[in-house]
């Protein structure tokens, strides 16, 4: 009996042990277009229900998204920009500090626009909402190559943009602000990309 | 004697009479701001006004000059509360939990079915409701302990499309359906009833406050908030100084705003509408009594 009451005991006491020496990464996300709490808030309980995550923290002022994973795990920044995106939110920039002090930046470096280019600003309609709207449109359409700058306004629904005609076009941009789940006039986004956007992006679908 | 009284009556009435002449709209009297807090509700408790500052997790009682008089902290995103007198209840949107604070000791709600993400509470004498966000759903209880659902994701009349905010009142169950811009009546049985604003393109009727005659809806995106009489019909649109809006209440006669975003309130009466001002935004002109 005595044993069995020492094995207890000893197996309780190197439990915490164990555990202490689980290691973790550290995920920081910015995120763009945290406007409305109820949406922003969202992100960080969808997050929290992975098995596993830890010290799930957003702050809304500042868009910082962050938490930790265990590092057996090997989740890649990739798959958290990924998994932030099919959640509705728009990740702006990110790392991952692994727990042996590694660091992996998100995103590659964006293709130059040539010094010849032919830069030309049109407008296009787009359907959209709120401030996250407009975080996920402008960061569909500046990651077109060609493009160098993009601005929406949610009053007008108007997209600016400004790029080198060579090397994309308009009707490229539209389609890409569509694909990540925005009605342009001439493309369609996904029923299923618009049903994942957030509430405070349900808009108002174009009919065509 | 008879004729004292007599006299005394005609009087009240045409005093009565030249009130009900003036034209009267809620108008901004001050603007207090509420350095680093963020308040997502508000509620009147025995203490003065309570806020739930959602983004740093807590909740702040404050003073009439906006300065913190106390705060309950450790909570997991604090969304629209609801009080009775010593009574805070609190909707936790990040941990699914409703809370009640009886002078500040802490007692979780007992519900039978579980929550995702409650974004609203209200509580009349013994009756109690709940948004339930991320279910599209309102929970309602007439003694406080057994509760019945009502709605689902949709766009229907009775559906929802994240409700965030509540309020029971007499006859009545008033629901704040966000993303589906506008507001729901249902009766006490979860019936739905009518449908209000939905002529005012409204972009996320994110809060909302009832009184004996007038519905105030926080129309977060558009920055304003609408005054509506019982029956829906538009009465006024206060915009000025209005930002963010994501909750409206009503104190000692007056109405208070939060601007979400601006950690402000703003506060509005009801008074005359000043000689030259134009009848429109914000000077609606209509009478009724307050």
């Amino acid at each position: 009996m005595k044993k069995i009451v020492f094995i207890v005991f000893a197996v309780l006491m190197a439990i915490p042990t164990v555990q202490a020496q689980k290691n973790y990464d550290q995920f920081e996300v910015q995120v763009d277009g945290l406007g409305c709490p109820f949406c922003a808030y969202g992100l960080e309980k969808k997050f929290k229900e992975f098995k596993g995550i830890k010290k799930v923290k957003i702050d809304i002022e500042t868009g910082d998204f962050s938490f930790t994973y265990p590092s057996e795990k090997a989740l890649t920044i990739v798959a958290v920009e990924e998994q932030v995106k099919k959640a509705g939110y728009t990740p702006m920039s990110g790392r991952v500090i692994r727990h042996d002090g590694t660091i992996e930046e998100m995103g590659g470096v964006k293709e130059t626009i040539a010094a010849d280019a032919e830069i030309v600003t049109e407008s296009a309609f787009v359907a959209g909402n709120c401030e996250m709207c407009q975080a996920r449109i402008v960061k569909a359409s500046t990651d077109v190559f060609g493009v160098s700058t993009a601005a929406w306004n949610k009053d007008t629904k108007l997209l600016e943009v400004s790029y080198d005609k060579n090397a994309t076009t308009l009707d490229a941009i539209e389609k890409a602000v569509a694909k990540a789940g925005h009605d342009t006039k001439n493309h369609q986004a996904k029923n299923g990309t618009y049903k994942s956007l957030p509430g405070c992006c349900a808009y108002e679908r174009v009919e065509y | 004697m008879k004729y004292i009284y007599s006299l005394f009556t005609l009087l009240i009435m045409i005093s009565c009479a030249e009130k009900e002449d003036i034209a009267k709209n809620w108008q901004l009297s001050k603007t207090i701001p509420i350095t680093g807090v963020n308040a997502i509700g508000m509620a009147v408790g025995s203490e003065g006004i309570w806020l739930s500052d959602g983004d740093h997790n807590r909740l702040v009682l404050i003073n009439d000059e906006g300065k913190t008089v106390k705060t309950i902290d450790s909570l997991d995103r604090p969304m629209h509360i609801d009080a009775a007198e010593d009574i805070l209840y609190v909707p936790q949107y990040g941990n699914d939990e409703v809370s009640v604070f009886i002078k500040e000791e802490k007692e979780v709600f007992m519900l039978s079915d579980s929550l995702d993400a409650p974004a609203g509470v209200s509580s009349y004498n013994q009756e109690k409701a709940i948004a339930d966000f991320y279910n599209h759903r309102i929970l309602y209880s007439k003694d406080g302990k057994d509760f019945i659902s009502f709605g689902k994701e949709g766009k229907a009349h009775g559906d929802f499309y994240y409700p965030t905010d509540v309020q029971i009142t007499e006859n009545n169950i008033w629901v704040a359906d966000a993303y589906n811009n506008r507001i729901q009546v249902f009766d006490k049985q979860g019936t739905f009833l009518k449908v209000i604003g939905v002529d005012q393109k409204m972009n996320a009727a994110t809060g909302i406050f009832v009184n004996p005659t007038e519905v105030f809806v926080a129309d977060f995106e558009n920055d304003r908030v609408l005054v509506f009489n019982h029956e829906g019909v538009l009465q006024q649109e206060l915009t000025k100084g209005v930002e963010k809006p994501i909750e409206v209440i009503q104190h000692q006669g007056q109405v208070f705003v939060s601007n979400y975003r601006k950690s402000e309130l703003l506060v509005f009466d009801w008074k005359a509408i000043p000689e030259g001002e134009n009848v429109g935004e914000d000077t609606h002109n209509h009478n009724h009594n307050h």
